[in-house]
């Protein structure tokens, strides 16, 4: 049967993936915006710690649509251009909704480059046992993303983002869209509803995650948010959605992630197959509207977080910073949350030489998990749980070839997550430490290499700012176990390809 | 006659003041903008403190006026005009970090108020806008000016002595020059970066 065929050849992927994966790092997409500096003539930290991580007022400059949470005005130092006189509203709907734009193109552009460096196992689990595989050096350099980013308000409360890696690895042209939406900020205010309780979020986006994987400071991503859920050949599943991908659709959200609640409710169209439907050539064809993504049915993922300020002081409690003695700073803070996503994976069984459909295996699926988020004045300590459940719907075919129904079989499941601490030792370096765990028994069967059923990864990590927008991090991965047979030898290797990553990015 | 006298008295008393008052005038070159000169302190002499307030304003992130030139004893009021959270230190006077300080963090429509008790230049920052800065010249004594935005300044009322003059840039290196008034008194400075 092809479709099981095709669920062998995926798990092989995803084997290779990760076999690959430990000595290929990833570098993460990393925005911060230095538009936002030239419009408001303030430096990068006003709203980040250690870019593009952000501190408690970029979160509420984020909440309110890329604006001042108050008196936005006073602040710009590059007026807005008026799309209409703002007496033209008292003439709606007989006119056009007056409206702005940015005095100056809200561009920002980075670049990253990297260095590398690994140990003699570096070749384990490729080279060694397959000569065609790629030879991985014991240093190396690489070149990163180069990427354009635009993001701003158009007054009445309508945020908007778009960045897009104009170039990747050095090579022109085939990088992709990271996210691109509009935001209708605080509509709550049409229905009297308590201020920013709720907004709407159209396009392309990243999941509104507990930790954004697209805006990550971190060399390295989160193992978990990358994870597929492939069955063994025992199962009939192949889902290559992780949680990283970004999602097409809209999402209604409210609250504040400075402080109190904060609510996420997200329909997307469903991407098994791992491949973002913008990346193909179904986007708007020239004989008519037809948009091409996995199945007709969409995904739902929602989220409910709530952040606890812990100030003494009423008043700095509820405030966007607290004010202490030598300055206004972070809240001291926990926030607790949780997430779900909830999906269908699809397949299409065809028959055993592929050239007629049988039917359609709809198997859902869900990601559930919770984190959690600690900040004391310059300690920041966060996790996230994540559990993976697949349903396994097994086509059942008689002896003519014909699918005659399904059956239940016994669900792919994974979970894992990661811990981080973060600790600004000055204004200008920041320590991290992080361990990843991947508890993947599949991945394992299916033959990826990884000695254990769980794949824990250790992070330990440096960042220094050079400039506000010139940074340099440092990241050593020890890396989970894998166990080999090279070559000439009796008994299996075991191993660790731990790596040493340097980096260099800037943004202006 | 009496018409004769009174002109005779006016004339004496003008001369006197000529005498022993008056203005110090100059210009500061190298740079651009305003600068601020003084006089330093001559020992022996005393000078009364000021009781003066002046109010430095933190508006649309920036400190409003941008350099304040005022005589020791001296309140200075900070206000927060803006939205956002603010705060004010220096951390040091002319380099003396014993003499910095951090006023910590205050709410929109209030003033936090401090004396100026000590000569010096400090640099203002605010710890979350490291872009903003301002700096107070605190001077030792009731003579000083700050120039126009082509250099050219005029300090009132010095009395006739010598002196070390004083002229500070932003940026710039101070310098000091030794001045003789008698009547008035006249000197130039050149400052580099």
């Amino acid at each position: 049967m092809d479709s099981r065929f095709a669920k062998q050849v995926a798990s092989l992927l995803v084997g290779l993936g990760i076999v690959v994966g430990f000595v290929l790092w990833q570098p993460r997409r990393a925005n911060a915006i230095p538009a936002f500096s030239r419009q408001y003539g303030t430096s990068c930290t006003t709203c980040h710690v250690d870019f593009p991580k952000l501190n408690d007022f970029g979160k509420a400059f984020k909440d309110a649509g890329f604006k001042f949470p108050a008196d936005d005005e006073t602040y710009v130092k590059v007026q807005p251009v008026m799309l209409g006189s703002p007496a033209q509203k008292e003439l709606w709907p007989k006119t056009v909704w007056p409206g702005t734009v940015p005095g100056i193109p809200q561009i920002g552009l980075r670049m990253n480059t990297f260095f590398q460096a690994l140990g003699k196992s570096r070749n384990n689990l490729g080279f060694a046992t397959n000569p065609t595989a790629p030879y991985i050096p014991s240093t190396d350099f690489a070149t990163g993303y180069f990427s354009i980013f635009t993001a701003g308000n158009f007054g009445s409360d309508i945020a908007f983002w778009v960045d897009d890696d104009i170039s990747v690895a050095g090579a022109n042209a085939n990088g992709s869209l990271g996210d691109g939406y509009l935001k209708f900020v605080n509509l709550g205010r049409f229905a009297k509803l308590p201020k920013d309780s709720l907004g709407l979020r159209i396009g392309q986006f990243e999941l509104d995650l507990p930790f954004t994987q697209a805006r990550s400071y971190n060399i390295s991503g989160y193992d978990i948010y990358t994870q597929p859920n492939i069955g063994t050949p025992q199962q009939f599943v192949n889902n290559n959605f992780s949680m990283d991908a970004a999602g097409q659709g809209v999402e209604v959200s409210g609250g504040h992630s400075y402080g109190g609640y904060h609510y996420s409710l997200a329909v997307v169209n469903q991407n098994t197959s791992g491949t973002n439907s913008t990346g193909t050539s179904n986007v708007s064809p020239a004989n008519g509207v037809a948009f091409g993504s996995d199945s007709n049915f969409k995904d739902l993922y929602g989220r409910l977080a709530y952040r606890f300020n812990l100030e003494r002081d009423k008043a700095s409690r509820n405030d966007v910073q607290a004010a202490g003695p030598m300055g206004p700073r972070d809240h001291t803070s926990l926030r607790l949350g949780s997430y779900v996503f909830y999906g269908r994976s699809v397949q299409r069984i065809l028959n055993t030489s592929g050239t007629t459909l049988l039917g359609t295996d709809r198997e859902p699926f869900y990601r559930v998990g919770g984190d959690f988020d600690f900040h004391y004045r310059q300690f920041n300590l966060y996790g996230l749980y994540m559990y993976a459940r697949d349903h396994d719907v097994l086509p059942v075919i008689n002896g003519t070839g014909a699918l005659t129904g399904f059956v239940r079989g016994t669900p792919a499941t994974f979970g894992g997550g990661f811990i981080q601490a973060d600790y600004l030792a000055l204004p200008w370096l920041m320590t991290i430490m992080r361990w990843d765990a991947v508890n993947s028994p599949n991945d394992q069967a299916n033959g990826s290499g990884q000695y254990r059923a769980t794949r824990n990864r250790f992070t330990p990590g440096a960042q220094f700012l050079i400039h506000a927008n010139i940074k340099t991090s440092f990241e050593y991965q020890v890396q989970p176990q894998y166990v080999v047979l090279l070559p000439g030898q009796s008994r299996p290797t075991i191993f660790r390809g731990n790596t040493a990553v340097a980096a260099l990015e800037w943004v202006y | 006659m009496q018409r004769k006298t009174v002109w005779v008295v006016v004339f004496a008393m003008a001369a006197s003041l000529a005498m022993f008052a008056g203005d110090m005038k100059g210009k500061v070159g190298g740079v651009s903008g305003n600068s601020v000169v003084w006089i330093e302190a001559t020992a022996g002499k005393t000078y009364p403190a000021s009781d003066k307030h002046i109010v430095i304003d933190q508006k649309g992130l920036m400190f409003h006026p941008h350099i304040n030139v005022i005589q020791v004893g001296t309140t200075v009021e900070f206000l927060n005009s803006d939205n956002v959270a603010h705060n004010v230190f220096w951390s040091s006077i002319s380099g003396n970090k014993k003499l910095g300080h951090n006023l910590g963090t205050w709410p929109k429509g209030e003033k936090k108020p401090f004396k100026f008790d000590q000569p010096g230049v400090a640099p203002l920052l605010c710890n979350v806008h490291p872009e903003m800065a301002a700096y107070i010249i605190i001077s030792p004594t009731p003579y000083f000016a700050e120039t126009d935005a082509s250099g050219n300044f005029t300090i009132s009322g010095v009395p006739d002595g010598s002196y070390s003059v004083t002229a500070w840039h932003e940026g710039a290196k101070q310098q000091s020059k030794p001045v003789t008034v008698a009547g008035s008194g006249n000197v130039d400075f050149t400052l580099t970066k």
